[in-house]
């Protein structure tokens, strides 16, 4: 009589256990996915500063530039350190190239 | 005893996630929720070749929380030497209950990296945009200044605010215990993007700029001038490529946007659109091109200047120097008062005020830069019998710099009045471009045959008249020389000893590409016009030139033919 009892609730036990463990494992990655976001969300918020901060620096670095490039910064360097003179009219010919038939020079003056 | 206890537990669960579920919930989403401000990043100021002049820069600010701070004499004597703020200053800010005051705004790296570790609770940082100009004085005035909240004070920054500021944005995040963001993701992410502001690319030419600028000071300092005026315009198109505008004490240099605290108002104004002045001779080119186009001259005809003077009404009106009989040509390379005065009386009022308004003065340019002003043009009805001769040579009449340089872009472009233009595209983050100033269809003010009549005269002026030390290296060049008494403001007479030195002209004479206008205020010593003004013109039409690789024109031979 107890081993008949037994054998009917063993199946039934079986099947609570089982759907326990399904419910367990929905469970788990139901969790798992809301975690995975928020860890997500986090590095999110790290590259977002990560890359304010490289913005930032590439922007400082531009200025930097634009400063240093400045043509009276230029000029200054040019005349002052290397030396550098504007070329006065006597140090200027100009070549201009003619569509006549027959070649001709000018020599200059 | 158990189910018992289990009931209590599930009665407690049923009323926490069922009863009371929503305002626990709306409890919870306001302490983890927070709407993050998106700023907007100011808009760059660029020049025609893109080379930055403003830009924005994210910096931190720094601010304390009173409530937080235990010794506030001790704190702010810490970060008064750091900050190199008043250290009474900031105790006054430091004592109380308040949870937010600023302390320094917008302060250099190495000192929000001193503030940081002080006092996390109490002292923080915030990030927030400064405005740079990289170029410091260069295209000062025309750039204008933002104030500490990044709002346009003057200038370009000021015209030109609403587009440069572009709009936040926001975005709905939360927040974790410890306080940090989180973005939900996915679809239950609620946002709207900021509108970044539009870059403003200028006319200006950043090398023809800075020739400007140098060349003016230079002139300045040489004259012990108390300021004055450098304008580099396209003739065809009206693009300003230069604008320098200095006032104040002769050495000061020009204004530095980074520090506005550092000028007065009168040192960052610019006085190319908001000044008028008596423009003197150079005005006469303005007279000898009505005369002209209404056929009431030659350029050829005698005209007799021996007098040295001519009585008009009470008014005697004398020449400069004396003169004898010149032609036309000569009475404007020689720069006869009298001459042009007879001329002009042939004119009659009427038709002389028609050209003095064809050529734009009495209106505003439309230049797009704050505070332009009409200057002063009477109505010729209400001329008295001595102001057509006034006006004919250039007195009782008032322009602005900016007036006169586009009037001078008639001469040398054919005849066609053109409207001068600072701000070339306005361009957002998306690449769209919008052209802000609409060129007009152009409007004939003298014929083509006139314009070259008076082109030839203006280029005596350069080659054997009052102009000569304008003369540019290699190039051809037609201008006119001026030099204006100023009315005393005493004695509302004009001065016997201050005046108004200008050059303004075109290079090369017969295809001109610039239009070069040099006024010098208030020069000390020798205050002709072909003595302080011209000299300028002469350097900054040579160096722009060259820069635009314009070649030379006039070389006096020095020319190698190669046939092809």
């Amino acid at each position: 009589m107890e081993r008949a009892s037994f054998s009917r609730t063993r199946p039934r036990n079986v099947k609570f256990v089982v759907a326990g463990i399904l419910l367990v494992l929905v469970l788990m990655v139901l969790v798992g996915g809301k975690s995975q976001i928020v860890r997500l969300g986090y590095q999110l918020d790290a590259l977002e500063k990560e890359r304010q901060e490289l913005e930032r620096t590439n922007r400082s670095l531009r200025i930097e530039a634009s400063s240093l490039s400045s043509p009276g910064r230029i000029e200054e360097i040019a005349v002052k350190r290397i030396g550098l003179i504007r070329p006065s009219k006597d140090n200027i010919v100009i070549v201009k190239r003619t569509s006549g038939k027959k070649p001709h020079e000018q020599v200059p003056q | 005893m158990m189910v018992f206890g289990f009931v209590i537990v599930g009665a407690r669960l049923v009323y926490l996630q069922v009863v009371v579920r929503a305002d626990l919930a709306h409890r919870a989403e306001r302490q983890q929720e927070q709407m993050i401000k998106l700023e907007p990043r100011r808009g760059t100021i660029y020049d025609r070749m893109g080379r930055e002049l403003a830009v924005s820069l994210d910096v931190e600010s720094v601010y304390g929380d009173p409530s937080a701070i235990e010794d506030p004499r001790t704190m702010s004597r810490r970060l008064a030497k750091i900050l190199s703020e008043n250290p009474s200053a900031l105790q006054r800010k430091l004592t109380g209950d308040k949870h937010f005051v600023w302390l320094s705004r917008k302060v250099d790296p190495a000192k929000a990296a001193q503030v940081k570790d002080l006092d996390p609770g109490a002292i923080g940082l915030k990030v927030e945009a400064k405005r740079f100009y990289p170029q410091k004085t260069l295209a000062g005035s025309v750039l204008g200044f933002t104030n500490v909240d990044s709002k346009g004070i003057e200038g370009i920054e000021l015209l030109y605010d609403r587009a440069l500021r572009g709009a936040s944005g926001w975005v709905l995040a939360e927040k974790d215990a410890r306080g940090r963001t989180v973005f939900p993701g996915g679809p239950g992410l609620q946002y709207q993007l900021p509108q970044m502001g539009k870059d403003v690319y200028l006319t200006i030419d950043e090398v023809i700029q800075h020739i400007a600028e140098k060349e003016l000071d230079r002139g300045l300092v040489e004259s012990r001038a108390r300021g004055g005026v450098c304008m580099v315009l396209n003739p065809q198109t009206g693009e300003v490529l230069a604008l320098s505008v200095r006032s104040g004490a002769h050495n000061r240099g020009g204004f530095n946007p980074n520090n506005p605290k550092d000028f007065k108002p009168d040192e960052w104004r610019n006085r190319a659109v908001t000044d008028a002045y008596e423009p003197g001779s150079i005005f006469k080119a303005v007279t000898a091109a009505a005369a002209l186009e209404e056929h009431v001259v030659h350029p050829q005809e005698r005209i007799d200047c021996s007098a040295g003077s001519i009585q008009v009404a009470d008014r005697v009106i004398k020449d400069a120097h004396r003169n004898g009989v010149l032609t036309f040509v000569d009475v404007i390379a020689e720069s006869s008062n009298v001459g042009t005065i007879k001329v002009a009386q042939r004119l009659g009022r009427e038709r002389f005020a028609k050209y003095i308004d064809a050529f734009g003065f009495g209106k505003k340019t439309g230049i797009d830069l704050p505070g332009e002003i009409s200057g002063i043009v009477k109505d010729y009805r209400l001329w008295s019998g001595v102001s057509l001769s006034e006006i004919a040579i250039g007195q009782e009449i008032g322009v602005t710099p900016i007036q006169m340089a586009a009037a001078y872009c008639v001469l040398a472009n054919g005849g066609l009045v053109v409207r001068p233009s600072i701000v070339s595209v306005i361009r957002d983050s998306k690449g769209s471009e919008e052209r802000p100033v609409v060129p007009a269809p152009p409007v004939r003010a003298i014929s083509v045959e006139t314009c070259r009549t008076v082109q030839k005269m203006l280029q005596k002026v350069v080659e054997t008249g009052t102009g000569q030390k304008a003369k540019p290296s290699g190039y051809s060049a037609a201008g006119k020389t001026g030099t204006a008494q100023k009315i005393d403001q005493r004695t509302g007479r004009y001065s016997k000893d201050d005046y108004v030195s200008s050059f303004v002209g075109f290079v090369p004479a017969a295809a001109p590409k610039l239009v070069i206008l040099v006024m010098v205020d208030s020069p000390v010593g020798v205050i002709y016009g072909g003595s302080v003004a011209a000299p300028v013109f002469k350097a900054v039409a040579e160096q722009g030139l060259a820069y635009l690789q314009v070649p030379p024109d006039d070389m006096g031979g020095r020319m190698l033919l190669v046939a092809r």
